[in-house]
């Protein structure tokens, strides 16, 4: 499977956000590597180049905080957020008036989703040099888009270099890199439920599991989108109509905590020492 | 553009903040900011307006990338905003792995707020608006 799958999914998934999400003015999603993937038929592809070329330099600069998570630049008119989403970035605009928390559900949890299904059909990752989308080139953007295009394949050719300068001994002892769920928060209620406990898709643990052959993840970070974290146990979502929608149930001690509440988004990843 | 802008930076104060010939405003904004700086998880602030820069950060190691990343962030976003339409920018959040940078523009100030993921931002934004 080839970036033109990943592209023509996501683009099919922008587009229906947007009907049911007409507060979202545009849309697009670019591999980490800054190579746009999809976008939403309303946003042309200059401006992303020309958006693209204005983070670029920031991005960069970002190492010194390490690394980019999350952007949101607020507007009078509008509020742009670009959200790292495991191997993407997705870059929304939104307009003032826009319901932030049904935007985040909907596009934080449908193009993550829409993502995993297709690599459970190719696990393949997401390829750098792939051709881009299917996407019309605008006259004056091939030159700013060959030249991007040349600066990945550069940096491509640079990382595989120094991969193969990294003695592999080192390699085999690096743990895989910490997965991120972002998931929508549940009341856990009941008096047998323990106050420390969070409960997530059975699918979710299994997966970390999987992941961290050796160890059996037991617990949880847990942070949310103002940056307030703490760390719980936990378990599978017991009820069959909740597992597999992307929710977390959490005990209110748990929420207080975080100052959230349900309905609210926030990161999951498994807490491996 | 943003390489000019870049140079024009200048770093007036390392370990304690410059002033010169401040407004009333401009007291209240830097008597703010130093309140911010004692706040849990807060490393430090830049601030930066068309005569000096402020520059008062925990880890003095990290004040040139800091600087630099602060200024790219007002360049990357003036250039952003007229793309999409976002009108003036109240607030740019950048969360990084390590550290979160919060910034806005004040009158002719551009304050960068750098804290912990943990820090509560919200409490950092009312202080400023406060000023």
């Amino acid at each position: 499977m080839d970036n033109e799958v990943y592209s023509f999914a996501l683009k099919t998934t922008l587009d229906e956000i947007q009907k049911v999400c007409p507060d979202i003015k545009n849309a697009f999603v670019l591999t980490k590597d800054r190579e746009l993937l999809a976008r939403d038929e309303d946003t042309p592809e200059k401006t992303i180049i020309s958006a693209v070329d204005a983070f670029e330099e920031m991005l960069e600069k970002a190492k010194a905080i390490g690394g980019v998570e999350d952007v949101t630049i607020e507007g009078i008119k509008g509020r742009l957020n670009v959200s790292r989403l495991d191997e993407v970035y997705l870059v929304t605009v939104t307009s003032k008036q826009a319901d932030l928390e049904y935007v985040n559900t909907m596009t934080r949890v449908l193009i993550p989703t829409v993502l995993r299904v297709l690599e459970k059909f190719s696990p393949a990752p997401l390829n750098k040099n792939s051709p881009t989308p299917n996407i019309e080139p605008e006259e004056p953007t091939i030159e700013r888009h060959e030249e991007l295009q040349t600066k990945i394949v550069e940096e491509s050719e640079m990382e595989k270099h120094e991969e193969r300068l990294e003695p592999t001994e080192k390699s085999e002892n690096i743990l895989p890199e910490t997965p991120v769920n972002q998931l929508i928060v549940e009341d856990l209620k009941g008096l047998l439920a323990p106050s420390d406990t969070v409960r997530i898709d059975s699918n979710i643990i299994q997966e970390w599991n999987e992941l961290y052959e050796n160890k059996t993840i037991e617990e949880a970070d847990i942070e949310t989108f103002v940056g307030k974290s703490t760390r719980c146990k936990v378990k599978p979502i017991k009820e069959s109509k909740l597992d597999g929608q992307g929710k977390i149930q959490m005990p209110n001690k748990v929420q207080l905590t975080l100052e959230i509440k349900k309905g609210e988004l926030v990161k999951v990843k498994p807490a491996v020492e | 553009m943003v390489k000019k802008k870049k140079d024009e930076l200048q770093i007036a104060s390392v370990s304690e903040p410059t002033v010169i010939e401040t407004t009333d405003y401009e007291s209240q904004l830097r008597a703010n900011l130093e309140e911010i700086k004692k706040y849990d998880g807060v490393v430090g602030y830049i601030l930066r307006n068309t005569t000096s820069a402020s520059i008062d950060l925990k880890d003095p190691a990290r004040i040139v990338d800091y600087a630099i990343l602060s200024s790219t962030a007002f360049d990357a976003t003036e250039e952003v905003s007229d793309l999409f339409e976002l009108g003036t920018v109240k607030n740019i959040i950048i969360n990084g792995k390590n550290v979160r940078m919060l910034a806005l523009t004040v009158e002719e100030n551009k304050i960068s707020i750098f804290m912990e993921n943990s820090a509560d931002t919200e409490k950092v934004l009312e202080k400023l608006k406060a000023s």
